[in-house]
């Protein structure tokens, strides 16, 4: 795992380094560079969760802001497209309504000449259509705007044009053709059209230029929105190779771990199985030597018992001794190596019923010796109730063993609580005790603190205490002090409380 | 209580053989033991084949049989003990260095009628031997003859 750090980062550091400008030359660059480290650092501080989180949390926030501003240039456009159609409306209705003027007042001219009425056609539609107009290009304007105020103006003009025609044709009817040689002429409302004709045109210019500026808007609103889109698409996609990046590569590293499991655990298997086949062996074979040098030292010391002198029959004690404690240490080890293969069998152990047991298992042991015992009431725990026993047995032997040179010795039974589902238990005594620096030794296999010829053992007690304890997943540990006693605590799962 | 029936024990090991022997000495019960070096001896004993074709007919006391032989092992002789209607009342006696639990369910199982490990400490062991020479071989009343035919008729 940890030799794929360093290829990890480069990998996030090229992700980060696309995603973020690079840092311009100059003074900025120191603040700009540091910044960024300090993102790096945070960025490989956080758990490859976080961090495929945090990709993921910025391509979302990365699509909402071009979401966000795509709608926004799409609504510029559209409304600029209404309003350009609006635009060509407006015009084209100017140039309908300039040429309905132009076709009114000619046609009025012909009446005032002829007096046929049927020229004042153009005249009377423009009447009626006037309004109309006038409401039509009031729509397509707002009215705070400029053109707004040229429509209005534009309507008042119509209106004059259309009312001077009218006093002409009245003028006509009463008087006839002499009453308005002049003005059939010059043209009536030639005034109030050339002005109409001129704020028509001026109108038309101001749409035509807004027009021109929407199209200017139009086109750069594209082209933005073009080049956001795909500087956002470039970095979503980078991001998103960083992220698909950091979780193959977790997912790599968790099939590899997995493997690597499942290979250690069948290498495991192998060596359990070796290891007992090696038990096995040992128990069987490893025994009748030891077996025969006792046994033929034996009647060798009994076939010379008249011949040999004292030194030579120490010696043959001696080896039958030897060989005594070498099968003792075997068969210490195979006990050893059994517990920690057998299997376990989980149940709820009444701790002070097994203590009053192995209390009385122990007893042989207690002869002639007075021992005060303080043995408070203790939590039911769950386990494997003979291991229980073993571990006990090892304990309270060890407590009965270390204090028989104490004339008052006392030895201590208790517990605490330790959280709702764990029980600390510790066996206390006022024995010879230990110093704190081989406290670790003391659960050592074959460890021991103190000379063969002061007390007896192999040390193998509180190995199997520690392994029966770790087994049932609790610690073991100890305290003392040099001839002030010592105190040894276990931690156990308690029972759960049957409902 | 006098012995009649003859011990087998079965021992590849000579030293083993010998010091099980010397145990047997203290008591006198040395000279009815039958040695056998393998499990095939056994068999050849108990069913009165090649070197022991012509010996007395009728079983043993007890049998003292080892876990590990040549041949035949142990468990194998058993088996073959207790398949067999007329040898299955003879008892047989696990005398073994092995402690594991295995040997032990595997033995019970088979019908085996006892299991003793032999103790390192030559005292112990002495004192374990002679105690089942003494028990099987005198205290306890060994089945009649044709005990497990007339079991298995009456069966």
């Amino acid at each position: 795992m940890r030799m794929d750090e360093p290829n990890h980062q480069q990998a996030l550091d090229a992700a980060v380094d696309a995603a973020l400008p690079s840092p311009q030359p100059g003074a900025g660059a120191v603040v700009q560079h540091s910044f960024l480290t300090a993102i790096l650092r945070s960025v490989q501080q956080r758990s490859i969760e976080q961090r495929v989180l945090a990709g993921f949390g910025l391509v979302f926030a990365g699509i909402l802001v071009i979401s966000v501003i795509s709608y926004r240039n799409m609504t510029v456009l559209i409304r600029n497209g209404h309003q350009d159609q609006r635009s060509h409306e407006f015009i084209q209705l100017l140039d309908a309504m300039g040429e309905a003027m132009d076709d009114a007042e000619n046609g009025h001219r012909r009446f005032l000449v002829t007096g046929d009425e049927s020229y004042l056609t153009a005249y009377n539609t423009l009447r009626e259509r006037a309004p109309e107009f006038a409401r039509y290009l009031r729509e397509l304007t707002s009215p705070e705007s400029s053109q707004g105020a040229h429509v209005t103006h534009l309507a008042q003009l119509i209106t004059q044009q259309l009312q001077e025609e009218r006093n002409a044709i009245e003028l006509r009817n009463k008087t006839g053709f002499e009453g308005v040689r002049g003005m059939a002429l010059t043209g009536v409302a030639k005034a109030s059209l050339d002005a109409a004709r001129k704020l028509q045109a001026q109108m038309e210019q101001e749409e035509n230029k807004a027009l021109a500026q929407r199209v200017i808007e139009s086109t750069s609103t594209t082209r933005s929105s073009i080049i956001l889109l795909s500087i956002g698409a470039l970095l979503l996609f980078v991001l998103l190779a960083a992220v698909y990046y950091l979780i193959r590569h977790d997912i790599t590293a968790r099939r590899r771990i997995a493997a690597e499991l499942q290979r250690r655990g069948e290498l495991l298997e192998a060596a359990n199985k070796e290891l007992e086949a090696f038990s096995y062996s040992v128990s069987h074979d490893l025994r009748a030597p030891l077996r025969h040098i006792d046994g033929y030292a034996s009647l060798l010391a009994k076939a010379t018992a008249v011949s040999l002198d004292d030194k030579a029959k120490r010696y043959l004690h001696t080896i039958s001794e030897a060989a005594t404690r070498m099968g003792q240490l075997i068969d210490d080890l195979l006990v050893f190596s059994r517990m920690g293969r057998q299997e376990m069998l989980h149940g709820t152990v009444n701790l002070d019923q097994l203590i009053a047991a192995v209390l009385h298992d122990l007893r042989h042991d207690l002869q002639d010796r007075t021992i005060s015992w303080k043995i408070a009431q203790l939590p039911d725990v769950t386990g494997d109730a003979a291991m229980m026993r073993q571990v006990f047995v090892n304990l309270i032997a060890n407590a009965i063993k270390f204090t028989s040179t104490q004339p008052n010795a006392t030895i201590e039974i208790g517990s605490r609580s330790d959280g709702p589902n764990e029980a600390v238990l510790f066996v206390r005594d006022n024995g010879v005790g230990f110093d704190m620096q081989y406290a670790n030794k003391l659960f050592g296999v074959f460890q021991r603190l103190h000379r063969a010829d002061e007390f007896e053992g192999t040390g193998i007690g509180l190995a199997n205490v520690r392994r029966i304890i770790h087994r049932h997943g609790g610690k073991s540990w100890a305290e003392g002090a040099l001839g002030k006693g010592a105190t040894f605590y276990v931690s156990l799962p308690l029972a759960r409380p049957s409902t | 209580m006098t012995l009649s029936k003859p011990i087998v024990l079965a021992e590849d090991n000579p030293r083993d053989a010998e010091l099980t022997l010397a145990a047997m000495e203290e008591h006198q019960l040395a000279d009815k033991v039958i040695l056998c070096h393998d499990g095939a001896e056994v068999l050849d004993y108990l069913y009165c084949r090649g070197p022991f074709k012509t010996r007395l007919q009728g079983n043993p006391a007890v049998v003292l049989l080892d876990l590990k032989m040549p041949k035949v092992d142990g468990l194998e002789v058993l088996r073959t003990i207790k398949n067999d209607a007329d040898l299955r009342p003879i008892p047989v006696v696990m005398l073994t260095s092995s402690r594991e639990e295995r040997d032990l369910a595997e033995s019970y199982a088979l019908g085996a009628n006892a299991y003793v490990v032999k103790p390192v400490e030559f005292h112990q062991f002495l004192k374990a031997v002679k105690e089942l020479g003494v028990f099987w071989g005198m205290i306890n009343e060994p089945p009649p003859e044709g005990a497990g035919r007339a079991a298995g008729r009456s069966a």
